[in-house]
């Protein structure tokens, strides 16, 4: 698979934003705000309604 | 060929950066630009000018030589790579040395961000290197051309000491190239099972306990294909890896992990999730025709039991680590007043030491956190996520590895996959998702473990008991849904 645009939200501060996704390479994430690692990929369909 | 070994030990080595992408220094545009490596060529006895060091363009020795370090190193820019390649420093500060040493009267600068001489007798070399007369110039340039009648550069730069800009005219210039992960490096790895990190260069398995050893038993690896090093250190390392590797050979048998995973072969439905999960290859994947269920390599088997929270049948267990052991830790600790405790799965390498590290570093932090000690965060199964929900926590926290610290290759990579599925699970129930929260906290961070513990300490305080009677609700409903539709299997369920 490869590396597609998705939108991520922090689930500490409630930040959005999009990044890329990568199912076979998963990396670690950080909310580029507030530094935590709660951070969600939302689902496709809620990303594209965005 | 076939050829049969004790133990690997992986030495491949490095490539060396490509400048031309930095076409501001006229590499491949200018004759009289060429790299470190080059310059190792034509100041070596063996090399095509005999050891004669002359431009390319005139033949002629030069006089002024530039030296640019950080060429595809530490760069922020895109270009090259953001880490430090530790040799090339003090490389130049050799090479200006050399040309003092051969052609005496010889004017080396040398163009540099930072010099970094720490090492054994390092700053001593720099210091002669001074003392030869060798220019250091604080400050990159940003532009060099050439003037097309003598074929000199003329180089720009800021002196960032001075903050003056400065012109240079060099008879020829050294781009000081940075190291590289092994381009071809690959099949080594693939055969090996060896991860890299974010900079492509092979990990260890552990950064200060075994930092020869790789993640796989009985390879070992040495020298820059673990990181950017010079001659001494790769030397220091291949010794480490030679010895640690005798152990191996001597004891001549291995001791295998006390907590891995085996399979309950009434249960498993010959999915294969677990052949495809383990950052080990130590499950031999099942085949469903023959109706073989995968064969677990105890030897290879690591621990980390991301196999066990990945099977959809609950048909893999992980010794000291089984299902109704973390289920009932869970249960214990949500007996009694839930609603004011968060459930944190620490895992055991670095978030569970983490936690010590902020004990012992006397960090104030809330009492109300309980902690489950789990061998990976890969081993937190959803499941005994949703339990504490349904038995009312008001708080879940799951806690691992940085992904460069995992102590089981990647085994953290399922975790985070599986916090997606279960915030996405969560979303769909109605219950708030942000009740479930993941960090990565190092053995070294206890001041992260404290500052998390105390946040999370503020949320659980806002969970409503409409909230957690609502979830508990929920789950129990979805709890009876998934049993009616297990029925039909229930008999299998029996022989754990
Ligand atoms: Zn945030």
């Amino acid at each position: 698979m490869v590396a597609k645009q998705v939108q991520f939200r922090c689930l500490m501060c409630g930040h959005e934003y999009s990044g890329m996704y990568d199912h076979d390479n998963v990396t670690e994430r950080s909310c580029p705000k507030c530094r935590s690692n709660s951070v969600r990929r939302l689902p496709d369909a809620k990303a594209a309604k965005k | 060929m076939n050829i049969e070994v004790g133990v690997v030990i992986a030495a491949t080595g490095m490539d060396v950066y490509d400048p031309t992408e930095y076409d501001e220094y006229g590499y491949t545009r200018f004759d009289n630009v060429i790299t470190s490596m080059e310059f190792e060529r034509l100041i070596c006895a063996g090399g095509p000018t005999e050891g004669h060091f002359i431009r390319p363009s005139d033949r002629k020795i030069p006089q002024k030589i530039g030296f640019i370090q950080c060429v595809g190193s530490r760069s922020q820019d895109g270009r090259g790579n953001p880490y430090c390649s530790n040799i090339c420093c003090m490389n130049t500060v050799k090479d200006t040395l050399l040309l003092c040493d051969h052609y005496p009267g010889v004017q080396a600068s040398v163009f540099y961000m930072d010099m970094r001489a720490f090492g054994k007798g390092f700053e001593d070399l720099y210091m002669r290197s001074k003392e030869e007369g060798v220019k250091y110039v604080r400050g990159i340039p940003g532009d060099v051309v050439e003037d097309p009648e003598t074929g000199n550069l003329i180089l720009t730069v800021e002196n960032t000491t001075t903050g003056k800009l400065e012109k240079h005219e060099l008879e020829m210039l050294v781009l000081s190239q940075g190291v590289i992960p092994r381009q071809d490096g690959d099949t080594v790895r693939k055969l090996l099972t060896l991860s890299t990190t974010s900079d492509g260069f092979v990990m260890e398995s552990h950064p200060k306990l075994k930092p020869v050893d790789a993640p796989t038993k009985g390879v070992f690896i040495a020298g820059c294909v673990e990181s950017p090093k010079d001659v001494k250190d790769s030397v220091t390392q291949a010794s480490a890896a030679a010895a640690r590797a005798s152990i191996l050979l001597n004891a001549g048998k291995t001791k295998i992990e006390a907590i891995t995973s085996q399979v309950d072969t009434e249960l498993c439905n010959f999915c294969g999730i677990c052949a495809k999960v383990c950052p080990y290859n130590a499950i031999g994947a099942p085949d469903r025709k023959a109706e073989k269920p995968p064969m677990i390599i105890q030897a290879a088997c690591a621990g980390c039991g991301a196999c066990a929270a990945e099977c959809p049948q609950d048909a893999i267990q992980m010794r000291h680590f089984r299902d109704e052991q973390i289920m009932a830790q869970v249960e214990a600790i949500v007996k009694d007043d839930p609603e004011k405790h968060l459930l944190t799965f620490a895992c055991n390498w670095c978030s569970y030491a983490g936690g010590d590290n902020a004990g012992t570093a006397r960090l104030q932090y809330p009492t109300s956190s309980r902690l489950v000690r789990t061998m990976c965060s890969g081993r937190v199964d959803e499941k005994f996520v949703m339990h504490a929900f349904k038995l009312g926590a008001p708080m879940v926290l799951v806690s691992g590895c940085h992904f460069a610290d995992c102590h089981y290759i990647n085994a953290v990579h399922w975790t985070q996959k599986r916090m997606d599925r279960l915030w996405n699970k969560l979303d769909k129930l109605g219950i708030r998702v942000d009740r479930l929260q993941l960090e990565w906290i190092s053995a070294a961070e206890g001041q992260k473990f404290a500052k998390v513990m105390r946040e999370l300490e503020e949320r659980v305080q806002a969970v409503t008991d409409e909230e957690i009677e609502f979830t508990k609700k929920v789950l129990a409903e979805e709890e009876e849904k998934a049993k009616k539709k297990k029925k039909p299997k229930a008999k299998a369920e029996v022989s754990v």
